[in-house]
């Protein structure tokens, strides 16, 4: 399937391995178009539309009652759209639900879990539901999940007694049960640790790469965004506001800078490039002996070097620098909402 | 619909029925009281004082006009104490025995939906390709199967205390079971508490809270109100020909309100409430 050959590994790594009973790549991806959901008088999401390829971490980042869960509800049908129509793995989301619930594994908002039962009883329960039915496959997955997230020792323990970082992990083991080729994650660190997101965010890294599932992901950490995902769709008020790669985005807010590191600064050097009418502001660091220019123009960068070195400047380093994500964002959630 | 799926539902929330006091206290005590400790009061009582009060003697002379000849001819050639625990057992408290599936299966119908949804574990559950039927169909299961067996425990308790306090005063002759509890028990109830289960279930997935569906469900014990007033009045006699007749009119009730239910059954609907 698509060059997933799923090889047994033990430990942690069986936990992403081993053959699918799925088996196309077109089941792999996901395709919406013009996807609308009104409650009422209430627009929840509004006409959106984007696609996500096999394999890919598609970030879904919005404030607050952005429609992101909605959204999210839809393609796993859970709700059906008001208008517009949505395909995933292959599947009508309206037409087929069924098959698409069967190809889906879904980390909800809140863990979602049953406080009287088990840890050990919760992924039985879901891995049944979810048709993971021979025994020794059954409980192989859930021990190779339990593992995973440190939860082997408590699996007899009710999931009541649990931290809310150790329900979480949980949630996204029930969310895994059945090797779903297509995860939609809704917030998947919230409430853990930071030792214990890095290991979702690598658990997530090692999904998309190794196993080419296809993940949406939910998320207000922009940190997980930044370090996850491939591209990240901006939505607000159920808008779509801006869709694209990282690098994408930020050109959208504004062209990246020019960020030189001098062993020296002198004067000579900052009126030299001021003269220079590809550069359109300068600023000085001396404390950490650093420029960072604003250009009119990318290209001329080995000019501006070359100018630097005329002028006596001995350069160290030379980088583009992006808006982050937090200032892209926070920018176009602006745009959008005014 | 997959069978084992059902099934599958079933299993979980009777793993967790097991475990929530709240649901399992109910389901113990209501069935104690009404298949140990009315019958005691009643039998003990009029034991001690030998004959029923002026309004009780009404009661069962209302009863005795309505049997059917032969039973009303052996019912006359008893004593007045015998007579009155014969009435009781056999004819008077037999309609309470149709509130015990109700009752006992109103807590976890209305739990169903309503306790997932409080708890906040609906939505996993609905994510996954369990269909709306299978999901429904476990829903009913979970409080019928066991509302079901404690009936029968519950008239097998009753039978052996009616037995047991009797059985000098009858000669050696054991009152139960016989025919009409035994349709009563295996027929009529589970008929009739089917309906119940399938009402609550369907408020269950539509209100936002347990109580509110218990509320509701409350009102659905009316009908069996109604039919122990026409026992105690005369109006009805649980017969073999009535249990029949109002069995199979349950039977064609709960396939209609099961095929509606089923269809009218949206697990939009239920998420939309938590929106």
């Amino acid at each position: 399937m698509n060059g997933l050959k799923r090889r047994r590994l033990r430990g942690k790594a069986s936990l992403i391995s081993e053959e699918s009973s799925l088996n196309t790549s077109v089941l792999e991806n996901i395709l919406a178009e013009g996807l609308t959901k009104q409650f009422n008088t209430f627009t929840a999401v509004d006409n959106i539309s984007f696609k996500v390829e096999e394999g890919e971490v598609f970030g879904l980042l919005g404030p607050n009652g952005a429609g992101k869960t909605t959204t999210i509800r839809m393609l796993a049908s859970l709700i059906s759209p008001s208008e517009g129509s949505a395909f995933v793995g292959g599947y009508d989301i309206t037409r087929e639900p069924l098959k698409v619930r069967e190809i889906v594994g879904v980390l909800t908002e809140n863990p979602s879990l049953y406080e009287r039962l088990t840890a050990y009883e919760n992924l039985w329960f879901f891995a049944e539901a979810y048709g993971v039915s021979d025994p020794r496959e059954r409980d192989g997955r859930i021990r190779g999940l339990l593992e995973f997230f440190d939860l082997w020792e408590r699996r007899r323990d009710k999931v009541g007694t649990f931290s809310r970082g150790m329900k979480q992990k949980l949630a996204i083991a029930r969310a895994l049960v059945h090797r779903p080729p297509i995860i939609f994650l809704d917030e998947p660190t919230a409430g853990l640790d930071p030792e214990s997101a890095k290991e979702i965010r690598d658990l997530i890294n090692r999904l998309s790469k190794q196993e080419k599932c296809t993940i949406l992901l939910c998320t207000h950490r922009l940190e997980d965004a930044e370090k996850l995902c491939n591209r990240v769709m901006i939505i607000s008020r159920g808008r779509r506001i801006a869709v694209g790669t990282l690098e994408e985005l930020a050109h959208l807010v504004g062209k990246p800078s020019l960020q030189i590191a001098l062993r020296n600064i002198d004067q000579k050097i900052i009126d030299s490039l001021k003269a220079l009418g590809q550069v359109r502001e300068v600023k000085v660091d001396t404390q950490a002996s650093r420029l960072t220019l604003s250009l009119l123009d990318e290209s001329a960068t080995p000019e501006i070097v070359r100018e630097i070195v005329y002028a006596g400047g001995m350069v160290l380093s030379v980088n583009f620098v992006y808006p982050s994500l937090e200032e892209v964002y926070l920018k176009l959630v602006k745009e959008g909402s005014a | 619909m997959r069978i084992s799926r059902v099934m599958l539902v079933f299993k979980k929330d009777w793993l967790e029925i097991k475990r929530n006091r709240e649901v399992l206290l109910p389901i113990i005590i209501i069935p104690l009281l009404l298949s140990t400790g009315v019958p005691l009061i009643f039998m003990i009582g009029t034991m001690i004082a030998g004959e029923p009060s002026s309004s009780s003697m009404e009661d069962l002379e209302n009863i005795v006009r309505s049997l059917p000849e032969n039973e009303r001819n052996e019912v006359l050639r008893m004593t007045v104490q015998q007579a009155a625990i014969y009435l009781i057992t056999l004819y008077l408290l037999a309609p309470f025995f149709l509130i015990i599936p109700v009752m006992v299966s109103s807590v976890m119908a209305s739990d169903s939906f309503a306790g997932e949804k409080e708890r906040r574990t609906i939505e996993a559950l609905l994510a996954t390709p369990i269909s709306d039927s299978e999901l429904f169909l476990g829903k009913i299961l979970v409080s019928f199967i066991p509302s079901f067996m404690v009936t029968i425990m519950s008239f097998a308790t009753y039978s052996v205390l009616v037995d047991v306090l009797s059985f000098s005063m009858f000669n050696g002759r054991l009152l139960l079971p016989n025919l009409v509890w035994i349709m009563l028990i295996l027929c009529l109830s589970p008929a009739m508490a089917f309906t119940s289960i399938c009402l609550t279930v369907m408020v269950s997935a539509k209100v936002k809270g347990f109580r509110e569906a218990q509320q509701i469900s409350g009102l659905l014990l009316l009908p069996i109100m109604v039919l122990i007033f026409g026992q105690i009045s005369g109006v009805i006699m649980f017969g073999p020909m009535v249990i029949g007749i109002l069995t199979i009119c349950f039977t064609l009730i709960d396939y209609v309100i099961l095929r509606l239910s089923i269809r009218t059954f949206k697990r939009e609907e239920i998420l939309s409430k938590l929106i």
